[in-house]
């Protein structure tokens, strides 16, 4: 038996090509379909844990995908904004609470989620290193960002304009980092979070400078009346809130009108939920209230409808290559048509040429297989952050 | 025996955190007259705190970020609305703990006229003077504060609504006896019109009938030749014989005022600490000095 294993062993690595090839072709048609079941239930598992800890999402009306892939998982595509008066009037209900979400900006290529601090208690959001929010013009960072970006309490992160178009428009919000977030293996680790009203300053709605009234430059001043003074671009506006300018930043307009892009609403019991999907299920309401997990179970539907066709193709391309390799090891056979006729006359029985060929191919197949585990290992162990880079953001 | 002693001695701990310490509701405030509410209405059942400086106008005072924390873990924190004490905007607190005290009667608040308005890019005109924010000088509108408090700790500790409303029914009696004592005084005064060192009497002027037109004056500087100035200005368009202050004012402000005619009388507003009184002992008197 072991002379059996040393001739094969020494045919499959005399050639080096046929083998590796032969093994690359079967660990594919292995590693495929276990990959792709991987990822798919590590995609179901992500999204499924952050819609059922969710139980309402109310947004404008229009994709109810759009709506709960930027609430839940602060996807790029921003569903149409409403405003403030949409969270209260689910106070106002008084059958639930809500909970309004600003999912617009970004800072260096990750999401500036403005929120209000009830966020962190509803997710269970802890804090690793530093404090919380408390002042405005603070950010507290996702596990994530602060890993990659190597930020720690007390740093500074810039937030990004929307097109880099965006010469005239709002001054970038230099934010101070006050504390990073416990790893919480959801998207959290991946967002930027501060105070609603840090993410309407950054929209420009709030914004700080001089009193105009008691302008120590009288350069700025385009025109004064009585009732009115008008600045001109010359005024200054603050970049950075510190505490010494803090007092100077300021909001205009009614609050309840300010934007945000959805609602998380927590009903107080299922029966205060069920009242409150009714009565945003009308057609003159401008809200839709969606039940997150029903949209994500569509759209895992969705998935595996696609996954069982790309199963059908796999499976044709893992039959074809069957084909081959058999093909391959018939034309082998031919090829060696000498060798075969040499052991023969060295006294060896048909049943020693089987079982050479058979211990070949048992490598090839064993090889192929410790590959296949390998990759599958590896898989499963990147197979979060992987999901999180292909599929959800 | 070791066992039943410990056993003793755990229901012991159960029945004493029950009754003294994991009941009682932490509640934060944005001035004195709140704190006194639900000091009253809570009674042993929550555990009020307003943290700002006893030398410091609440309504101007910015916390640092180790109170607001605090303010943060509170269980419910009472605001007086009316956009007094600015920092709210500032900062970040839990909105579902929040209470604004005076939102039933908001329609009713009085807003600045004549404010100076600014405008820069392309925004439209707009003022940084909002609404006027002593709200509680009306003391009907404080009742209906009061009611909103009482409301929330219901809510919070349904377990204790017997206590809350009792205790409730017994400050709005006091709160609504000074509002007549307030509407009696003031019908029997031949003259209405007064001053005010500052502008915060709007709510008491509109409640009680007084016509009341304010300087800046701080009771505890005397004030320039400018501000006399202006004040002689005032008297011949609005000839009052008294001025409120809303703290013990300087000897020499008082005989100065009392030389033109204006006599001194204090209406603390109390919106921080009453020097260790309480808030109704204090409008108490304040009702009792207008004459």
């Amino acid at each position: 038996m072991i002379e059996t294993l040393y001739v094969a062993w020494r045919y499959v690595t005399y050639n080096k090509i046929k083998t590796v090839t032969l093994v690359a072709c079967v660990t594919l048609i292995g590693v495929l379909p276990l990959a792709l079941q991987l990822f798919l239930n590590e995609s179901a598992r992500q999204l499924l844990s952050r819609a059922e800890s969710t139980p309402l999402v109310m947004g404008a009306k229009g994709s109810s995908l759009d709506l709960a892939m930027n609430t839940l998982y602060f996807d790029d595509e921003v569903p149409e904004l409403i405003s403030m008066a949409a969270a209260e009037e689910i106070t106002q209900s008084d059958l639930a609470a809500p909970i309004p979400v600003y999912a617009r900006f970004q800072a260096r290529g990750f999401p500036i989620v403005g929120t209000s601090f009830d966020y962190f208690d509803v997710r269970g959001l802890e804090i690793e290193q530093g404090r919380s929010l408390a002042l405005l013009g603070e950010c507290v960072l996702g596990a994530t960002v602060a890993e990659r970006l190597g930020l720690k309490p007390g740093d500074s992160l810039v937030s990004s304009p929307e097109t880099v178009f965006d010469i005239a428009g709002i001054y970038p919000l230099k934010m101070k980092v006050v504390g990073v977030l416990q790893r919480a293996y959801t998207s959290d680790d991946l967002a930027v979070f501060v105070d609603l009203k840090s993410a309407w300053v950054i929209q420009g709605l709030g914004h700080g400078h001089e009193d105009l009234a008691r302008a120590k430059d009288p350069s700025v001043i385009l025109d004064r009346s009585d009732r009115n003074v008008i600045a001109n671009a010359k005024l200054v506006q603050y970049t950075e809130i510190t505490e010494s300018n803090l007092d100077d930043f300021h909001f205009h307009g009614d609050p309840e009108a300010y934007p945000v892009s959805a609602v998380i609403v927590i009903p107080h019991d299922v029966k205060s939920g069920t009242i409150l999907r009714g009565r945003y299920v009308e057609q003159d309401t401008s809200y839709q209230m969606i039940t997150p997990k029903e949209v994500i179970d569509g759209l895992l539907a969705n998935i595996f409808r696609i996954k069982n066709v790309l199963d059908a193709v796999i499976f044709i391309v893992g039959l074809a290559t069957v084909l081959a390799i058999t093909l391959v090891f018939t034309l082998s056979l031919r090829l060696r048509q000498r060798e075969i006729h040499t052991i023969f006359k060295l006294g060896c029985s048909r049943l020693t040429m089987v079982r050479l060929l058979g211990t070949e191919i048992l490598i090839i197949l064993l090889t192929s297989a410790a590959l296949c585990g390998a990759l599958v290992v590896v898989v499963n162990y990147y197979s979060h952050d992987l999901v999180r880079v292909l599929f959800i953001r | 025996m070791e066992l039943r002693k410990t056993a003793w001695a755990f229901s012991l701990f159960l029945y004493c955190t029950a009754v003294f310490g994991l009941d009682t509701l932490s509640v934060y405030t944005v001035n004195y007259p709140l704190k006194y509410f639900a000091e009253r209405i809570g009674a042993e059942h929550v555990e009020v705190s307003f943290p700002a400086p006893a030398d410091i106008d609440p309504a101007f005072w910015l916390p640092d970020a180790e109170t607001i924390i605090q303010y943060q873990q509170a269980d419910l924190i009472l605001l007086n609305g009316a956009d007094y004490a600015r920092w709210i905007d500032k900062v970040s607190l839990p909105r579902l703990r929040l209470v604004n005290t005076s939102r039933v009667f908001q329609e009713h608040y009085l807003t600045v006229a004549n404010a100076t308005t600014h405008s820069h890019g392309l925004e439209g005109e707009h003022s940084h003077v909002g609404t006027f924010f002593t709200t509680w000088l009306d003391f009907s509108q404080a009742a209906q504060q009061a009611r909103v408090i009482a409301d929330a700790l219901v809510r919070a500790r349904p377990a204790h609504r017997a206590s809350f409303e009792k205790n409730y029914a017994a400050l709005e009696k006091g709160l609504l006896t000074i509002d007549r004592r307030l509407q009696s005084k003031v019908e029997a005064m031949s003259e209405r019109r007064l001053f005010a060192s500052h502008p915060i009497y709007q709510y008491l002027a509109r409640r009680y009938g007084l016509d009341i037109k304010s300087v800046l004056w701080e009771p505890d500087e005397l004030p320039s030749e400018e501000q006399w100035a202006l004040l002689g200005r005032m008297l011949s368009s609005h000839p009052a014989a008294t001025m409120i202050w809303e703290g013990p004012p300087l000897q020499a402000s008082i005989d100065r005022l009392r030389a033109l005619g204006v006599e001194s009388i204090v209406f603390e507003p109390c919106a921080n600490a009453c020097n260790g009184q309480d808030f109704l002992s204090v409008m108490r008197r304040n009702a009792e000095t207008l004459n």
